[in-house]
């Protein structure tokens, strides 16, 4: 019999987890509603930021925290140097092109870093990566406590960005209505920019912050885009608020599953999950139907 | 004389916009019927209809004496009624020929018959000279006559036409009265959506209009030209049969 | 015509002579390209031919890995026969993917995640299953017993190879000239306008993954018998996914040889310049990938036929 503390410890890790993991899917199913583009390379964005974290901690001694004034609008830019070099040359082709270029985007990223750095497992230690709070039985450790923290708040912010701003609702109204929003002056073009390069620095901010408590490979992109995609969708493609609570379920969903099963088995049954919402509600766990 | 089409109380909603209501006609052997009406007066919703893109939420469609409300649309082009549509579209990848070739599969098996019946319909719309041009290089008159070629290649005993007039300059569309005659003189009826009042009025034997998703009138084109109801929902004053 | 045909009987007759001045190392290159296009070929079938981007034909993949090495382990059954065997199961749960899924009208991105999402489950479930020795996985002996698909040397696998791709074009080639393969055109093209020109699109597209699926796993059970180790992690992964697919896009979708083109070009520069003699092997392989990659990108972006529309005349 699993002890209650034992239950709380893990339903604890699903929530720091599950923040950051929503702060990842954020960034992409905005891109998405927006653009209308998957972007299949936005776990290899999470992993480049890993590794730029990294490089600041190994070379200039920067905390991970501290080192996001960097490297946030570094990849504020990357994301738009991306956009004008590839992806709104393909804005209009059809999806599985999208699919493809966004592949070979997630190829290169991916063979950059395995030339340059290898593929060794590396991680850092901070002096908070072994902290933690004592609370009754159960710890909360400090470097998770601090991701998710920063997670929810980008999360919060993005969502005042979108409401309260003008650029904020220029966004929302080309992802409802792009030849509408359009035709009342809104710079389409550009608002599809600032929304690839915040989905790019959503990715880069969650990739940062996981730092202190996280192994950095060339490999690790695959496994956040996979959870990107399930929290996307669940939460209903394009929804910054679907995104948030899907990223939390499927942190629990995934705590919780080692706990009483395999890790791999809870993969499984997440995947099956999405593909039920792909058939019977497509438009999210979340979302709502369009008519 | 039985009906080649009949549709009976047909009404079809989507959320809050009743798009038909309680439409009832029908077109018989060798008849041309027209159907005009306003923009948004449910004009294509029907056509999607009667070849089964859509279900009526009541109502149903009757082809060659059989029940065909709730079929898929292939079921309905095999059995006889096959439409061309408002945005033309092309296989845009794949040539003139190949695409009025798939229609022509529909009634024949094999790839040599079909190809041969394929440029037979090639002939008749004119664009036998075309036949290895792909579909988005065409032009719009082209367009249209390749939409009518591949609808014709299935073997239709019905044609429904979507606005196969519009977009077309003054001698295309004499062009296309033209090729329409022709394609129902060789035993096709023919039901045509037109907002080019010539091409309807002068091909149609009989015209339904419709306004807001509802029949609001039925008869020759002569009788429709005066009925004050037509004159006030689509006409104008100004229009006379020529 | 007859001048194509002849130079593809040429073109094979030369493969066919060359093991006999290629050692067993360019021969272990020239299979895997060979392996490679196959299974490009049989992707391509659905996602090239009939317009369904499918991300989970690794699902197939591994079951024909599975299902001929289990049945060859646990019945003895030979896996030149465990291989239909193979395609038949994954053909069937193709043909039930497909009606599920198809019924639902699911497509698009929505499709090629339902089909992403089928071979993650595929590889959860394999992970945990102790019949199949879960992510353990199944090492095959190395042994010389032609009856039941083991070579020592690596000739026999070139031929076996040689032959499947031979097939593939050959089923490719009838496909494209069948009215079947024009219905999966029209599906590709415009379901809607496929439906009106009287084709059963949803019966197309389920036959297309169902005969996808049972081709691609034929591959599945020849990795299992030259690679002699099957695993979740290495036939149910994203891996030979993205193989198959990079070879087709970059190649030419839709068309018999494109997807060989593109596989040749691909796998085989990494497989040779794994074996050159040069100062760091690993990084001119990822260094060849990554230009594969930028090259994947440009061609999609200002070729989007592929690279074997160079060759082609305009009309």
């Amino acid at each position: 019999m699993i002890g209650l503390d034992v239950v709380i410890q893990a339903l604890l890790s699903g929530l720091f987890m599950g923040s950051v993991y929503a702060l990842i899917a954020i960034g992409f199913t905005l891109v998405f509603g927006v653009t209308d583009i998957v972007n299949f390379a936005h776990g290899h964005l999470v992993m480049a930021a890993m590794f730029v974290t990294y490089f600041l901690f190994k070379s200039a001694h920067l905390d991970p925290y501290l080192s996001l004034v960097i490297v946030l609008p570094l990849f504020f830019g990357i994301g738009a140097l991306l956009y004008v070099v590839v992806i709104q040359r393909i804005v209009d082709a059809p999806h599985s092109a999208h699919m493809m270029v966004t592949l070979g985007l997630l190829l290169v990223f991916e063979n950059l870093a395995n030339l340059f750095f290898g593929g060794d497992l590396r991680g850092i230690t901070t002096t908070y990566t072994t902290s933690s709070y004592i609370i009754g039985p159960v710890s909360v450790p400090l470097a998770r406590l601090a991701a998710a923290v920063v997670s929810l708040l980008a999360v919060g912010a993005l969502s005042v960005f979108l409401g309260r701003t003008s650029l904020g609702k220029a966004i929302r109204a080309s992802a409802n209505n792009r030849e509408g929003a359009a035709l009342v002056g809104v710079n389409v073009p550009r608002v599809y920019l600032v929304s690839f390069s915040l989905g790019t620095m959503a990715a880069a901010l969650a990739g940062a912050v996981i730092v202190p408590f996280s192994l950095v490979s060339p490999f690790v992109g695959h496994e956040f885009i996979l959870k990107a995609f399930v929290i996307a969708v669940l939460g209903g493609l394009g929804s910054v608020g679907g995104a948030l609570a899907g990223g939390l379920l499927i942190g629990f969903v995934e705590a919780l599953s080692s706990l009483y099963i395999s890790a791999s088995l809870g993969n499984a049954i997440v995947f099956a999950i999405l593909i039920a919402v792909l058939l019977y509600r497509p438009w999210g766990i979340f979302g709502q139907a369009k008519v | 004389m039985s009906a080649l089409l009949a549709v009976r109380g047909v009404s079809k909603r989507f959320g809050g916009l009743q798009a038909l209501n309680n439409v009832t006609f029908g077109v018989g052997h060798r008849e041309i019927v027209g159907i005009i009406g306003p923009n948004g007066a449910g004009k294509t919703t029907l056509f999607n209809v009667i070849t089964g893109v859509y279900a009526p939420d009541e109502g149903h469609v009757e082809l060659r004496g059989l029940k065909v409300t709730g079929w898929a649309p292939h079921r309905i082009c095999r059995l006889g009624a096959a439409r061309t549509f408002q945005i033309g579209k092309p296989f845009a990848a794949l040539s003139v020929l190949q695409t009025v070739r798939i229609g022509a599969l529909n009634r024949i098996e094999s790839m040599a018959g079909a190809t041969a019946r394929a440029l037979e319909v090639l002939e008749l719309v004119g664009l036998a000279d075309k036949r290895e041009h792909l579909g988005k290089n065409l032009t719009v008159i082209e367009r249209k006559r390749l939409e009518l070629a591949r609808a014709l290649a299935t073997g239709p005993a019905l044609l429904l036409l979507d606005e196969v007039a519009a977009g077309l300059r003054p001698n295309e569309i004499q062009d296309m009265i033209a090729l329409v005659r022709r394609i129902a003189a060789g035993g096709v009826s023919v039901l045509i959506i037109e907002h080019v009042l010539e091409a309807v009025m002068r091909l149609s034997a009989r015209i339904v209009v419709l306004n807001y998703g509802e029949v609001i009138a039925e008869g020759s084109p002569q009788s429709l030209v005066n009925d004050p109801r037509v004159i006030e929902a689509y006409l104008g004053e100004a229009y006379t049969l020529a | 015509m007859h001048g194509r045909l002849a130079l593809g009987l040429v073109a094979v007759g030369a493969a066919a002579a060359v093991p006999l001045v290629a050692g067993q190392h360019i021969l272990t290159a020239l299979i895997v390209a060979l392996h490679a296009s196959y299974i490009a070929l049989a992707w391509n079938v659905a996602a090239g031919y009939a317009g369904q981007f499918s991300l989970g034909h690794s699902l197939f993949y591994g079951i024909g890995a599975y299902a001929s090495t289990m049945l060859y382990l646990k019945l003895g059954l030979t896996p030149w026969a465990g291989m239909f065997a193979g395609a038949a199961i994954a053909g069937a749960v193709g043909v039930l993917l497909a009606l599920g899924v198809y019924r639902y009208n699911v497509r698009g991105i929505f499709f090629a995640l339902v089909t992403l999402g089928a071979a993650e489950v595929a590889k959860g479930l394999a992970d945990n299953w102790d019949w199949v020795k879960g992510p353990v996985g199944i090492l095959l002996t190395m042994k010389a017993a032609p009856a039941e698909f083991f070579f020592l040397r690596r000739e026999p696998y070139y031929y076996v190879a040689l032959a499947m791709v031979v097939a593939m074009i050959v089923i490719s080639l009838v496909l494209e000239r069948s009215r079947l393969g024009q219905h999966f055109l029209a599906v590709r093209e415009d379901e809607a306008a496929a439906e009106a020109s009287g084709v059963d699109t949803y019966r197309a597209k389920t036959i297309a993954i169902g005969l996808s699926a049972a081709l691609t796993a034929f591959a599945g059970s020849f990795y299992a018998q030259f690679y002699l180790y099957v695993s979740p992690e290495t036939v149910f992964t994203f891996e030979p996914q993205l193989t198959m697919m990079l070879g087709t896009m970059v190649g030419g979708a839709g068309t018999a040889l494109g997807p060989v083109l593109g596989s040749v070009l691909f796998s085989g520069l990494g497989e040779a310049l794994r074996n050159l003699p040069f100062e760091n092997t690993r990084q001119v392989v990822i260094g060849s990938k990554l230009v594969y990659a930028i090259l994947l990108i440009v061609i999609l972006i200002y070729l989007p036929g592929g690279l074997i529309t160079l060759g082609r005349r305009k009309p």
